[in-house]
């Protein structure tokens, strides 16, 4: 599938940023209407790679090639004229305009009006609806973009990619922010961009995805290709240890842990009420906007009222997250975004909520600061072990495990989690299920919110369900504990 | 071994690009001497000092309240006011009563400014530019627009302060060293400063690490205020009375100053020492183009352009 067919084809790519080295020899190529994964954990090269064939990055050594002709992309605008489309997944929309204007924003249609070139809105809402409709998608042209979700934001992004005749759409981990149905619908998109000849890279983290969709796969692990295999060819575990380099166990549930004590029982008297038992993970199920997050932040005081709970025992009340913190509660929200200040150190990110157990009055004690900190990184192996390094220079994983670390750092044993594995690779994945597992093994509790069924059947005791902000399921491992059956009781 | 040497030169050499402010002070002064030998002369170096004390001043309010993700228009016209309120409280009750006056006024406007940026969750920049007008109006008012010397002046000792030195050196440039001091251990080496360094990174991440994100914004308004109050006492001691107009674009130079000195105006990031940098920065160009006889229309110009300038190669170092 090499050579002149292909739509988009690199060859021998290396880029390196000052010491890091980012790609090594890396090539591949995508022939129209292949759908082509790209995969490998964090730091593998996945976002160099797309960034080269995007036109944001020269590569130091390599060509990249469109429909066999050899190309040298000076900006990210010659990319896009040649055909290539990156979807990064942030979306870049402008909220205040309609569907129409957004999916056109490139290809404005005009027509004279006094000898002057004017937008034709007519023209405009036909050519939107008809992209639209080359791809399924059911969004009213009309509507603004500000009243759309994130995924309805995406496929705008998708249909604004055919606007310019594009030949290589580039998703980037499209899926991470979406729900089981969304997904369905974005899949079909894909499957009718392939149909219309168009090659797409699909880059994820998430195995059973690219397992489903694409027709070839690269995997990438240290900047270097490794692997390429069309479907069917490896298996799961062939996959996961190419793309780590090693073996991953996934972690269990101590099935059979029995619930001694009630830790944390609450909002009282609202619904749904919850009781997170010692020893214990509760699992939480619920697609996006059944009401989990909510839940859990609530629980942790940053609700918009206050809230009641019973913590070991004894009533709380919880008016800000510094009452919860003193009862002995943490949490880790659902974007990494919202638990870091990014622009400070691992050190200070990990101190900020114990201040009140680290600082007598003003002073802060620093000798015992750095021996907590040291301790924490260690042991939940954040790399690179450098308390000093600002938290925007590490990768999501390491960023998520500075989060856990400043929970066990105090004296929290209520650990109230919203996605924590969101959006990161597998061998973080399994580090951070291993820090769960031993939380609880040392007497802790645990709330996981999770929209990953799998995930939450694997390492939680019991599972709620949640719709609309109410639990509509309950299930433990001695009754029904499927994900068809969990999946039949969110109506996903 | 490469690698870790390559780490080295880059940590090495994102240091030298965080000593830029510095080096161009540094740079600044050397072009000033050669450009006219009056410039290390005792009495210009005190002149610089004495325009860079307010200003330092001020300045460091302006820091924490923009590291702390906030904006504070109003201090210039916080410093009229209470240069004024200062002069007028001496003239009534002494010395003593006229200073703690001064540094009040301005901490209950610092309170106003933070509780309707934190509770009204008006904009900062909006709100600041409310106050600022406001406070000038109050000004006037109280004054009658008419400076405020009293009959006999204002008491001696209290004009002393800007004419005694101490080793050489007056006691109105002593004050901001010492404030510097507290004020830097404060935001670099206290629980506190950590607070107000997550609150402006990441408001956010920091209301769900426990801290009273509304409280510590609110501070940092109250600091600025308070020292553009003293600032203003420091003002009235110089001018020998209370000026109702003084103060004019000191928000746009303790501004300027701060980014200068490498802060981010989205704030989390900052050094107070690299603020006061910015201070000098700005006294040390207007000092030598003054020197140098520039006209002062010119002189606006060129500040202007070097703030600019400065912004933007900001912008492109960290890019």
């Amino acid at each position: 599938m090499t050579g002149a067919a292909a739509a988009i084809e690199a060859r021998g790519l290396h880029k390196r940023f000052q010491a890091t080295r980012a790609l090594e020899d890396v090539s591949f190529a995508v022939a129209p209407g292949e759908v082509h994964a790209l995969i490998g954990e964090n730091g593998a090269g996945k976002s160099t790679l797309i960034k080269i064939l995007g036109g944001v990055h020269r590569p130091d050594r390599g060509t990249v090639g469109i429909g066999g002709r050899l190309r040298r992309f000076s900006g990210p605008r010659e990319a896009l004229a040649s055909g290539i489309v990156v979807i990064p997944q942030e979306m870049r929309v402008v909220p205040a305009m309609s569907v129409a204007e957004n999916v056109l924003i490139q290809a404005v249609p005009t027509r004279r009006f006094l000898g002057l070139p004017v937008v034709d809105r007519t023209a405009m809402a036909d050519n939107a609806a008809a992209l639209l409709a080359r791809l399924g998608i059911a969004i009213d042209p009309r509507a603004r973009v500000d009243r759309l979700g994130y995924a309805e934001r995406q496929l705008v992004m998708i249909a604004r990619a055919l606007s310019r005749e594009a030949r290589v759409v580039i998703l980037d981990e499209p899926t991470a922010a979406l729900e089981a149905r969304e997904v369905e619908r974005l899949f079909a998109v894909v499957a009718a961009l392939k149909a219309d000849g168009v090659a797409i890279v699909y880059v994820s983290h998430r195995l059973d995805e690219v397992d489903e969709l694409a027709d070839t796969c690269t995997i990438l692990r240290d900047g270097r290709a490794v692997e390429r295999y069309a479907r069917g060819e490896r298996s799961r575990d062939e996959v996961v240890r190419l793309m780590t380099g090693r073996d991953i166990e996934t972690a269990h549930a101590s099935a059979g842990a029995g619930a001694v004590g009630t830790l944390l029982r609450g909002p009282l008297a609202e619904e749904p009420e919850i009781a997170v038992g010692e020893g214990r993970v509760l699992g939480l199920a619920g697609l996006l906007g059944s009401g989990t997050a909510e839940l859990l932040h609530r629980l942790f005081g940053a609700g918009r009222y206050a809230a009641e709970i019973e913590k070991s025992g004894a009533p709380v009340g919880l008016k800000s997250p510094g009452d919860a913190i003193r009862a002995g509660i943490g949490l880790v929200p659902g974007e990494r975004a919202l638990g870091l200040a990014m622009a400070l150190t691992v050190r200070e990110n990990i101190v900020l909520p114990n201040l009140p157990l680290l600082a007598g009055g003003l002073r802060l004690k620093k000798a015992e600061i750095d021996r907590l900190v040291d301790r924490l990184i260690e042991s939940v192996d954040i790399r690179p072990p450098d308390p000093g390094r600002t938290v925007r220079e590490l990768s999501g994983g390491n960023q998520q495990k500075v989060i856990f670390a400043r929970w066990l750092a105090g004296h929290a044993d209520v650990l109230l989690l919203d996605e924590p594995t969101h959006g990161i690779d597998i061998g973080a994945k399994a580090q951070i299920h291993r820090l769960m597992r031993r939380f609880v093994d040392d007497g802790g509790g645990i709330a996981l919110a999770s929209s990953e069924m799998a995930e939450l059947l694997a390492v939680s005791d019991e599972v709620l369900a949640m719709r609309r902000g109410a639990v509509v399921g309950r299930f433990s491992r001695d009754g029904e504990y499927t994900e068809s059956a969990l999946r039949s009781a969110l109506g996903g | 071994m490469k690698f870790l040497g390559d780490r080295l030169n880059a940590a090495r050499l994102g240091w030298l690009a965080g000593q830029i402010p510095l080096l161009a002070l540094i740079v600044l002064c050397l072009i000033a001497s050669a450009l006219s030998d009056r410039f290390f002369s005792p009495i210009n170096i005190n002149n610089v000092l004495m325009q860079g004390a307010v200003m330092t001043v001020i300045t460091i309010g302006m820091t924490y309240v923009i590291i702390c993700g906030g904006f504070d228009l109003s201090v210039g016209s916080v410093v009229a006011l209470t240069g004024c309120v200062t002069a007028m409280a001496m003239l009534e009750a002494g010395i003593v009563a006229g200073v703690v006056a001064g540094v009040a006024v301005g901490a209950l406007v610092g309170l106003v400014n933070g509780l309707v940026v934190t509770r009204l969750d008006v904009n900062p920049f909006i709100a600041t530019l409310g106050t600022m007008v406001l406070f000038r109006g109050v000004t006037f008012l109280i004054t009658g627009g008419r400076p405020v010397v009293g009959e006999e002046g204002l008491p001696e000792l209290f004009l002393d302060f800007a004419i005694e030195r101490m080793f050489g050196i007056p006691y109105l440039v002593w004050l901001p060293v010492a404030l510097f001091g507290v004020f830097h251990w404060l935001l670099h080496h206290t629980a506190y400063g950590i607070r107000v360094f997550a609150t402006g990174g990441n408001t956010e991440a920091a209301y769900l690490a426990g801290v009273a994100v509304g409280r510590v914004r609110a501070s940092a308004y109250v600091w600025c205020g308070a020292l553009a109050g003293l600032a203003g006492v420091m003002l009235a001691s110089r001018l020998q009375s209370g000026q109702p107009t003084a103060g004019a674009f000191y928000e746009l130079t303790a501004i300027a100053a701060v980014v200068l000195g490498g802060a981010s105006l989205f704030g989390g990031e900052g050094k107070l020492y690299k603020s006061i940098i910015g201070v000098f920065i700005m006294v040390v160009l207007a000092n030598a183009l003054n020197l140098a006889n520039v006209h002062s229309y010119w002189q606006q110009v060129a500040i202007g352009l070097v703030i600019v300038a400065a912004a933007a190669a900001d912008r492109l170092r960290r890019r």
